[in-house]
């Protein structure tokens, strides 16, 4: 257990995650081989990345085309085509944009929450726009696991782009009875936790907010499921550090940072709070700086891949939080004013990656995290309670 | 659904606060129908994340032009009555579910309080062309938020109630309601949420105090059509387009919700936002 904990580095963050069977490793000396040379399949590895600095600080060279390789695994077998996912709660069942997204050209689909009965959700208003965000307390409104798996199943089967059922619960075992009703569900790709949820069981402490219990309801969720397990985190604490390393010992394939930020706005009349459940969730460009923040943080001490998500509106937002260390990143709130936005970031990168001759994008993670190994990663210490 | 770039080609200030804006789509022109409304996104300069929802308030398939009538409230808003002639703008639509007109329905009620008038207007010429006869009860607070009688067609009969009496009937506009309601096949109203109630309240019992025969009851006779489908809403003698604050406005982030007298959450932008009376649970506070 201890070595598991030890402080990882960047060196250590690769796409493919752990314990995934032997990943191709390239001997050092072999730096100067171009990057378009490797099989387009191999996952970007720590050497990869080095290699594929070197090459891109060279002058791009015009006129050469290359095949730029997505992919990215995020564990358990867990391929997406590309690392630009839609985010839960913002994309609905996939269906309701209708024509006017091409799913087939998603990186994958975080569907919306799902309980294991139906939810009729908080009492309204539930969504306000703030500066550079909006806040949301839409309460969970889902029509329950088994109703999720009859309406939508059979669409996702006949997409190419992986579909992640994002699960809730308000007990380990609700967690657990959901994850089981979804496990060998055609269509189904994978799971994601959102564990921003009152633990009824632990008189209404979110699960997130707390290393034991976030680290409890993984474990209990990974021995029930063979199914690709990410665990969202929230930004909502002092330190995430501990509760995503509870989190990864437990278990999970992947985690997703950032839920929404707590808050609340006013109502015009200023006699109450405006959205009828008073608090709601943050999102959009405001949240970006908390989510790189956490992206930081949390990608250099654990050796599963992060997925990020927060304030993501244009090609320079993936970047940056490749540049930290994700792996992969899914927009949600962006969606709602440009729904065309995700395809177009999957065009865009690649187009990235053609300028600077990368055969994959995973020269572009990490590149802002502390290059000495063992760096201490916590400088903004002094700023925490 | 479709994204669509329009052009705007008029934007004035038609009363206080109030605007009208036509913008040349003939995308979203051609395929609209009443009831329904866009998703104007914001330039991206303006530093607003969401879209803004508009009430389709006219379309001409001919010309191309669909216009919108909004109040300024906010930053969304504002930004549009800074638009130039000439200057685009990015909208989703056509969105939403219609206002459902009974083939038999001969005389329309159409009711507005305020800015609600966006919400029936279309409704208006779309009966016109059908050849029905119809009338607009429109309520305000006072004289200088009248909805000018120049932007309605001459055909209609427009009756005005003011909360100060400054023109018009002095009082709310469901007090005009009682007068029209034989003479009305169908009603269909917009505007505030206690309006609405109101509206909603009065049309109850309707069939029975006027003694309306059942029509069309020999095929399918006992089978109730299912709550909310359009065939079920061209029956309903009220309907009512319905306002919530509004996030994808396609059905995929459950923001916008009312809640229905089945005890589930109704999607104004998806089920609505042209519900049927007796859809909606007033009293939920919701």
């Amino acid at each position: 257990m201890k070595a598991k904990r030890r402080v990882t580095t960047a060196k250590d963050i690769r796409p493919g995650g752990i314990q995934r069977g032997p990943t191709p490793r390239r001997k050092k000396g072999s730096a100067a081989t171009p990057l378009s040379a490797l099989p387009a399949q191999m996952p970007p590895t720590a050497q990869t990345r080095v290699e594929a600095v070197a090459v891109a600080e060279l002058p791009s060279r015009p006129g050469r085309t290359v095949d730029v390789d997505l992919t990215v695994d995020l564990g358990r077998g867990l391929v997406l085509p590309n690392p630009i996912l839609v985010a839960s709660g913002t994309f609905g069942y996939g269906i309701e944009y209708g024509d006017v997204v091409d799913v087939d050209r998603l990186g994958a689909i975080c569907c919306k929450g799902t309980t294991l009965k139906p939810r009729i959700g908080n009492i309204t208003p539930r969504v306000t726009e703030t500066p550079g965000g909006m806040l949301n307390s839409i309460g969970l409104q889902n029509p329950g696991v088994d109703a999720v798996i009859e309406k939508y199943a059979e669409t996702w089967v006949g997409w190419k782009t992986p579909v992640i059922v994002n699960v809730a619960g308000e007990s380990v075992a609700d967690y657990v009875e959901v994850v089981r009703r979804l496990e060998g569900v055609p269509g189904v790709a994978g799971i994601e936790l959102n564990i921003s949820c009152p633990n009824v069981g632990r008189g209404g402490l979110q699960f997130a907010i707390d290393a034991g219990a976030a680290g409890e309801v993984t474990g209990a969720v990974r021995r029930a499921t063979d199914l690709p397990l990410l665990v969202k985190l929230s930004p909502n604490v002092a330190d995430v550090r501990p509760i995503a390393r509870a989190i990864a010992d437990a278990g999970a394939d992947a985690l997703t940072a950032i839920n929404t930020l707590s808050g609340i706005a006013v109502a015009p009349s200023r006699t109450k709070p405006l959205l009828g459940n008073i608090y709601g969730g943050l999102s959009g460009p405001a949240v970006k700086p908390v989510a790189l923040r956490i992206v930081y943080e949390v990608s250099q001490i654990v050796d599963i891949p992060v997925v990020a998500i927060g304030g993501v509106t244009e090609l320079a937002d993936v970047l940056d939080f490749l540049a930290v260390g994700a792996v992969a990143v899914q927009v949600g709130t962006a969606i709602f004013a440009d729904p065309a936005l995700p395809v177009r970031l999957v065009d865009e990168l690649t187009e990235v990656c053609r300028e600077r001759g990368l055969a994959t994008y995973a020269a572009l993670i990490g590149t802002s995290l502390p290059r000495k190994p063992g760096a201490p990663s916590s400088k903004g210490v002094e700023y925490r309670p | 659904m479709r994204l669509v770039r329009t052009e705007l080609v008029d934007s004035r200030e038609i009363l206080p606060g109030q605007w009208l804006q036509s913008f040349l789509a003939p995308e979203l022109a051609s395929g609209v129908r009443a009831g329904q409304f866009v998703h104007a996104r914001t330039g991206d300069l303006s530093g607003l994340v969401l879209r803004r929802p508009f009430s389709i308030n006219t379309a001409n398939p001919a010309t191309g032009v669909i216009t919108i009538h909004f109040r300024t409230i906010g930053r969304g808003t504002e930004w549009f009555t800074h638009l130039r002639a000439g200057d685009t703008v990015d909208m989703l639509g056509p969105l939403g579910r219609p206002f459902e007109v009974d083939p038999r329905s001969r005389h329309l009620l159409l009711i507005a309080g305020g800015l609600g008038m966006a919400g029936i207007r279309s409704l208006a010429d779309e009966a016109l062309r059908d050849g029905r006869q119809v009338a607009v009860l429109f309520g305000a607070a006072s004289a200088r938020d009248v909805y000018p009688s120049s932007l309605l067609p001459d055909e209609v009969e427009y009756v005005i109630a003011t909360d100060d009496g400054s023109v018009g009937h002095r009082g709310f506009v469901t007090e005009l309601v009682p007068a029209y309601e034989a003479w009305a096949d169908q009603a269909f109203a917009c505007g505030p949420a206690p309006m609405l109630a109101a509206l909603a309240r009065l049309a109850t019992g309707r069939r029975e105090r006027l003694g309306v025969a059942k029509l069309g009851r020999k095929r399918g006779a006992g089978k109730p059509d299912a709550v909310g489908s359009p065939a079920a809403r061209r029956k309903a003698f009220l309907q009512v387009s319905m306002e919530q604050n509004m996030g994808c406005a396609v059905g995929a982030c459950l923001g916008c919700v009312i809640l229905g007298t089945n005890g589930q959450p109704q999607r104004v932008c998806r089920e609505g936002p042209v519900f049927a009376a007796d859809e909606v649970a007033w009293e939920s506070g919701w």
